[in-house]
């Protein structure tokens, strides 16, 4: 027999099997995987990424999108742009789907994660009924769709390149593909574990 | 809390959701059990899981296949066909020099869908065979790791998108790898949804293997 304080047991990230909390140097018992949790970098690696992630958004809104190149002339779009335009073509289905995938979910990831790091920190909204790790899979969920924009552009870049007109990439289309990588790197990188909230009653 | 050993923390287990910690308990085959806090699934208990398992892999693989070598869409644009495939929207972008976004969706719409599948394929079979001990513990691991980083799902939202946005500019036409991509989503989407990662664990734990009765 062997006596467990239920509030020490914590899930192995990678396989999802209850394992004991054994301090700094924590490896699951059914996969070997290591379960970071109290080390003393516990949220620096997440910080850093998402650092990384909103500097990227800066070019990404920036510079344009897509470039349409008509008979010779050139024009370029932001992501802000495109939405607008859309919206003025009378395309409200796709400028929604656009402004949500592109702007409204990179900008709530950043809030989420934002708020979460700090949180775990700080004693920020302790009393206050947040559900954290409801965030933290809303995160989950929601942050790939982010990449429709990145798709949207290579298809139409791929699908119209004629000598009169053509469809290309723009430089946006990098910053944001690299914003959208060290997002998800940021929340995958985030330990759960370290929501001392509503654990295990 | 007094549990008989180590071992018997494999009856617990701790809702991905909200993170509640709950008491496995047996379930009636093909049954789920959800938790009680938020309602999010905490398994599914269901035997044919290895057949049904092996069957959607080898089938979605075909699908996958499918989808790749056939035109996703053709449309015509001032006299023009014009088609695109997915290799081909990923080499676009590679020949333009966007070798980050093409390097990026090169993995997240072809290397890790595709690799998600042959590991499934390969999991379920040597499970059905009760052999590789290690080799399904490796393959697990790694399946935890790609899983998240699969984006086809996303990929054939944005191929709508796109067609959308090419509707009166342009005349579109639908290529056998675009239902094929529809198919193969449904497959992946079902597995993700049914088959956890977690429960094949428990139920590689329970697997007499051939190696070790020899
Ligand atoms: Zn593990
Ligand atoms: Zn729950």
């Amino acid at each position: 027999m062997i006596e467990i304080d239920e509030k020490k047991l914590i899930p192995c990230p990678i396989c999802s099997a209850v394992n004991i909390d054994k301090g700094k140097k924590n490896t699951c018992r059914r996969c070997g995987s290591a379960i970071y949790h109290h080390t003393s970098f516990s949220t620096e690696k997440s910080w850093a990424f998402l650092i990384t992630a909103i500097i990227a958004y800066i070019p990404a809104n920036i510079y344009p999108m897509l470039i349409t190149n008509t008979f010779g002339a050139h024009d370029g779009s932001t992501i802000l742009g495109g939405v607008v335009l859309l919206w003025e073509h009378g395309s409200y289905p796709i400028a929604m789907v656009i402004f949500f995938a592109s702007i409204m979910i990179p900008v709530i990831k950043f809030l989420i994660l934002f708020y979460l790091l700090i949180s775990v920190k700080y004693p920020i909204g302790k009393d206050k009924k947040v559900d954290k790790h409801k965030l933290y899979y809303i995160t989950e969920v929601i942050g790939p769709w982010s990449m429709i924009d990145v798709f949207v552009v290579a298809i139409l870049a791929a699908l119209i390149h004629l000598s009169n007109i053509s469809i290309v990439a723009g430089t946006a289309a990098t910053a944001f593909a690299i914003s959208v990588f060290f997002t998800l790197l940021a929340a995958h990188a985030f330990d759960e574990t370290l929501i001392q909230e509503n654990r295990n009653l | 809390m007094k549990l008989e050993n180590e071992a018997a923390l494999d009856n617990l287990i701790i809702c991905h959701q909200c993170y509640t910690l709950h008491q496995e308990v047996p379930i009636k085959d093909g049954s789920k059990a959800c938790c009680s806090e938020c309602g999010g699934i905490l398994y599914w208990y269901d035997t044919t899981l290895i057949d049904k398992g092996l069957a959607l892999s080898i089938t979605g693989f075909i699908f996958f296949a499918m989808a790749n070598f056939f035109p996703l869409v053709q449309i015509e644009i001032l006299g023009h066909e014009q088609f695109i495939t997915i290799p081909k929207t990923i080499f676009s972008l590679l020949d333009n020099g966007f070798y980050i976004v093409g390097l990026l969706c090169m993995f997240l719409i072809f290397i890790f869908p595709l690799m998600i599948f042959m590991i499934n394929m390969i999991l379920f079979a040597l499970l059905k065979l009760k052999r590789g001990e290690q080799w399904t513990k490796d393959l697990l691991i790694l399946l935890a790791h790609i899983t998240p980083w699969s984006m086809p799902d996303i990929f054939l939202i944005s191929i709508l998108v796109a067609l959308v946005k090419l509707i009166g500019y342009a005349q579109i036409h639908i290529g056998i790898a675009f239902y094929s991509l529809i198919v193969f989503v449904l497959i992946d989407l079902y597995i993700v949804k049914r088959v956890h990662i977690s429960e094949i664990w428990m139920l590689r734990k329970r697997i007499v293997w051939e190696e070790s009765k020899a």
